[in-house]
């Protein structure tokens, strides 16, 4: 191994290593299972090992979380492309559901207190109902916690879309978490 | 959903912090007079407080690390300097320039050291680290008689300030090893010994796992390894105390 190789498995090991944990939970929750999650992560630490002479030392979490959420995307067109719906329409059975549980909304019942009251394992199942695209926006916002200017890097879109998709997302889970807990 | 489509934009960017301080205020001011409004900023906070406690616990299996960078080494030749770069920026990380350390590599020692560490944090979780409570040497030698194939070294170091502790049995690849427990301060040492399979002295040696550094020698007979997160200049005077306890004994 020459020397350029030793500085570059140094610099990955500095720039991507610290946010292994980050990395495997936005793949998780755009591939769906914990298996193919750690695939696409040793896919995309290739994939960032290769450019990491072309990162500039910005953000690395956000650099790194880039190549995640793309190396996701393409890794489930190849892998998992019934899984893949890069749409933000939604289905008719999401659709149908929203607009269930916006006809019976129980002044009664706060939101609130029922999402609290969810179960864990609705709540995976509800998430998993959701588009890919919708879950990305959400994982990055409560997961990650980042701020908007930040999900708009990431996603490559601008933040006005994030806003909206994010609005979405959330309305669609709540919806959905409704759904399941009636 | 009875609130319009800005509103909606408007409270997600409320729950996220991204409202200015002013349009905050506003948004503030018309949540006190709007329940509608607020039941729907208090479900999205239901909601993070759901995703946060419920996905936000996903870890990656323990080996991920490992087989990423197993995977970038297998480019080419020179797998164990890739490793030890790895490693010397990690632990690089943890350290922050506190000690200067040799390089880490793949060695022998390394699922000893794992085992070690991890058989130290295991009983540092448990009500007390030690399943045999004693200050007094001459009632922790007597303890592991036959519960060993070997009779470990038990060294009276209260003088230097490393009060024994106490003692237990710990399980290094499904052989019992003993385990002597000393405090520094607020730091527990473990002192944990095993017959040495190659009965050779080997020079003194330092691991680290996740902020614990392990130092290990062996006088031939018995491999020791002294575990702990004091200091490491500390640990490393306690192997000396040790050493030196023992050859006297």
């Amino acid at each position: 191994m020459n020397v350029d190789d030793a500085n570059d498995q140094a610099r990955f090991a500095e720039v991507f290593l610290p946010h292994l944990v980050d990395a495997f939970r936005l793949a998780r929750w755009l591939a769906g299972s914990r298996a193919d999650a750690e695939d696409i992560v040793q896919e995309a630490s290739m994939r960032a090992f290769k450019s990491i002479r072309g990162f500039s030392g910005g953000h690395p979490r956000a650099w790194v979380l880039t190549i995640v959420r793309n190396t996701s995307y393409s890794w489930l067109a190849k892998n998992r492309p019934a899984a893949l719906v890069l749409t933000e329409d939604l289905d008719s059975r999401a659709r149908e559901r929203l607009e269930q549980t916006a006809a019976s909304e129980d002044p009664q019942t706060p939101e609130a207190a029922l999402i609290a009251k969810t179960e864990a394992a609705e709540v995976r199942k509800a998430m998993a109902s959701l588009p890919a695209l919708f879950r990305e926006v959400l994982v990055l916002r409560e997961i990650h916690e980042l701020d908007y200017r930040a999900i708009a890097e990431i996603a490559q879109v601008p933040i006005g879309t994030v806003m909206s998709r994010l609005a979405r997302a959330r309305r669609l889970l709540i919806a959905a978490m409704q759904g399941g807990a009636a | 959903m009875n609130v319009s489509e800005q509103d909606e934009l408007l409270l997600n960017a409320y729950v996220d912090g991204e409202l200015d301080p002013m349009e905050a205020v506003r948004f503030e001011q018309r949540l006190g007079a709007e329940p509608a409004l607020s039941a729907q900023v208090e479900a999205r906070r239901a909601l993070r407080n759901a995703l946060r406690s419920d996905l936000g616990e996903d870890v990656p299996s323990p080996d991920l690390r490992r087989r990423v960078m197993a995977k970038l080494s297998r480019r080419g030749p020179g797998e164990w300097l890739s490793w030890r770069m790895a490693a010397s920026f990690l632990i690089g990380a943890v350290l922050a320039g506190t000690m200067s350390v040799g390089l880490l590599n793949d060695r022998p020692g390394e699922n000893v050291a794992h085992a070690v560490v991890s058989a130290h944090i295991r009983a540092l979780m448990a009500p007390q680290p030690t399943d045999v409570v004693s200050s007094d040497h001459h009632t922790v030698k007597p303890w592991f008689n036959g519960k060993l194939a070997f009779a470990p070294t038990v060294a009276d170091l209260s003088a230097q300030g490393l009060p024994l502790v106490g003692a237990r049995i710990d399980v290094v690849g499904l052989e019992p090893v003993a385990s002597l427990v000393y405090s520094h301060g607020k730091h527990f040492i473990s002192l944990t010994e095993m017959p040495n399979a190659r009965g050779t002295p080997a020079s003194v040696e330092n691991y680290f796992e996740h902020g614990y550094l392990a130092i290990t020698w062996s006088d031939g007979g018995i491999a020791y390894w002294a575990v702990s997160d004091a200091a490491a200049g500390e640990l490393e005077s306690f192997v000396k105390l040790f050493q030196t306890a023992a050859a006297g004994s």
